[in-house]
């Protein structure tokens, strides 16, 4: 796990004649990509990226050398740009990384649901997509234990509700909330 | 348009039963609801209802923020799946 590239930014197409590039920035903070010491491209090779403009860069290599010129940049478009997966900051306690938990082994009890196949967050809480679309709730309630060393999670399915009587009834309006 | 203030916000009525029961349960449930159009009251909150998004049922963990929305607002019905890259989640 420690070194996963995790994909960050995307290099998009030049910008001017001064080797500046446009940046498809994938990183949940854009400012944070300045702060990375070395960013790997497809290739292997090392960059550093200051902003110089919203989703345009200067990218600079190893030597500390910018791009010479559009020519330099056109070279590198469509260039992914990843960090290792160590060179990400520590998470507070509780917090966890999408790809850390993508890929983990769901398991309620001996019985394995599948594996975190995604990690979504629509506005109201996280949630697991896990095995053939188990949708789980992020929460100490569902998801008790995460063993990110152990490669598996502890899923516990919540119940589904089921309320007996006539519930066809007619909608309800005027009221004050 | 909005609608008329004077009407109060829009809220299936089942959706109180079913919330009623759940409270009285105090187990670890997900309502099952279909209703997108029902306004989030705050009667809802610290509930975890399950919004159908016309595929699936996805979780919707009810907070005090969301009062005064609509519960189709938390499911999507297109859905895109970004890059994990470096976004992180704390456990609720």
């Amino acid at each position: 796990m420690a070194d996963t590239p995790i994909l960050l930014a995307v290099i998009g197409r030049p910008h001017g004649v001064r080797g500046l590039v446009r940046v498809q920035c994938h990183a949940a903070d854009p400012a944070s990509l300045e702060g990375y010491d070395a960013l790997f491209d497809d290739r292997g090779r090392r960059w550093t990226l200051r902003w110089r403009g919203e989703g345009i860069a200067e990218l600079r290599d190893a030597d500390g050398r910018v791009l010479a010129d559009r020519d330099a940049a056109q070279a590198m478009v469509n260039q992914r740009l990843s960090v290792e997966r160590a060179a990400l900051p520590e998470t507070d306690d509780g917090e966890f990384y999408h790809t850390d938990l993508i890929g983990l082994e769901a398991f309620e009890g001996d019985r394995s649901w599948g594996r975190v196949k995604a990690v979504h967050d629509f506005g109201a809480g996280t949630i697991l997509e896990i095995g053939a679309g188990l949708m789980l709730p992020f929460t100490l309630a569902c998801v008790p234990v995460v063993d990110l060393a152990g490669g598996r999670i502890t899923v516990s399915l919540p119940d589904e509700l089921e309320v007996p009587g006539e519930l066809e009834d007619s909608v309800e309006t005027g009221v004050t909330p | 348009m909005a609608r008329s203030v004077w009407k109060g916000p829009f809220v299936d009525g089942f959706l109180f039963k079913k919330a009623e029961a759940s409270r009285a349960s105090g187990r670890n449930e997900v309502i099952k609801i279909w209703s997108r159009r029902s306004t989030i009251l705050p009667q809802f909150v610290g509930l975890t209802f399950g919004v159908y998004n016309g595929h699936k049922f996805l979780p919707v963990q009810v907070t005090e923020n969301m009062v005064g929305h609509k519960f189709g607002e938390f499911s999507p019905t297109r859905t895109f799946t970004g890059h994990a890259s470096d976004k992180k989640s704390k456990r609720g």
